[in-house]
């Protein structure tokens, strides 16, 4: 069965596919007070404020990714990418 | 094709080397130190160890018969005047040279150099300007008076079509380019996006949170615009 936290991934999966990248950002903030150690959470938070051009808070998110899974290849190459610029 | 020697191997003499080998173009490089010499093999055209001071050794290997000489020594100011003045009296027809202070830039001139390049003060103005606002990308000089920004949309005016925000009556800027990142599915599951260019956007495009703009106008305009 899923859970509200898996429910709230799946809806910030959906905000961002609509472009609605605040609103993404405020289920992923809801999600993160259930569980802190989803690398997922932080690679959409980290996809969001790219999105938004926040940099500083999308390497923060990926770093944070990165460490629950060091083998993140998407949240690697996205960090790689917001380094390099 | 257009042919390009680049004498100096350091970080920029490098670097431009191997851009205009990507962009297929014949380069002969020159260093001479013989390390900088064997990175650069098989990357460009021709890559030689030489010391580019030596005239004699310069015309033997044919380099007045190139299009343009980028010369980018770190080391020695005398050096890139020595080598540019010889390479002008060689009939090369256009002399790159990298300066390291206004003086040296002003004796490059004396001596017959087409372009004067500062990489590193234009680098660093880019970077203070990036982080001076932290929403402005990029800022090309088009003259002393207008220039091209690229800009994060500001949020007072995300959700309107350029019709309604009338950006060049108001403003006198003109939006020649929006920056979109376009979400899409991944086959694992996940999102990403990548990155697409509405190049001059008609009246009806409408401005979405994270968009980036690319603004041509008066630099005094622009400053204007960047505070909204």
């Amino acid at each position: 069965m899923k859970s509200d936290f898996d429910d709230l991934i799946e809806l910030s999966d959906f905000y961002l596919l609509s472009q609605k990248f605040e609103q993404a950002i405020k289920s992923l903030k809801k999600a993160e007070k259930m569980q802190k150690n989803n690398p997922r959470l932080y690679y959409n938070l980290g996809i969001a404020y790219e999105a938004l051009n926040e940099k500083d808070k999308a390497r923060d998110s990926f770093r944070l990714a990165l460490k629950l899974k060091p083998d993140f290849r998407s949240a690697q190459e996205h960090l790689d990418r917001l380094i390099e610029e | 094709m257009k042919q390009f020697v680049v004498i100096g191997l350091g970080r920029f003499g490098s670097s431009i080397a191997r851009a205009l080998s990507e962009k297929k173009f014949e380069v002969l490089a020159i260093d001479e130190d013989e390390d900088r010499v064997k990175e650069m093999e098989g990357v460009v055209s021709q890559a030689v160890v030489m010391d580019a001071t030596d005239e004699k050794a310069l015309k033997e290997l044919g380099v007045a018969d190139f299009d343009t000489a980028i010369v980018s020594m770190g080391e020695t100011i005398e050096d890139s005047i020595m080598i540019t003045l010889t390479l002008k009296e060689m009939g090369i027809k256009q002399v790159i040279v990298k300066a390291k202070s206004d003086l040296h830039s002003r004796i490059l001139k004396k001596v017959g150099a087409d372009r004067i390049t500062f990489p590193e003060r234009e680098m660093a103005e880019k970077l203070a300007e990036s982080l001076a606002s932290p929403k402005i990308f990029d800022f090309i000089e088009l003259s002393k008076t207008h220039g091209i920004i690229e800009m994060v949309v500001p949020k007072k005016i995300v959700d309107n079509t350029l019709r309604d925000l009338q950006l060049r009556a108001k403003y006198k800027v003109s939006v020649i380019a929006i920056k979109r990142k376009v979400p899409y599915s991944k086959s694992d599951g996940s999102t990403d996006f990548k990155e697409e260019i509405i190049i001059a956007p008609g009246p009806d495009d409408e401005l979405i949170s994270g968009d980036v703009l690319v603004l041509l106008g008066k630099n005094t305009d622009l400053e204007k615009i960047k505070r909204l």
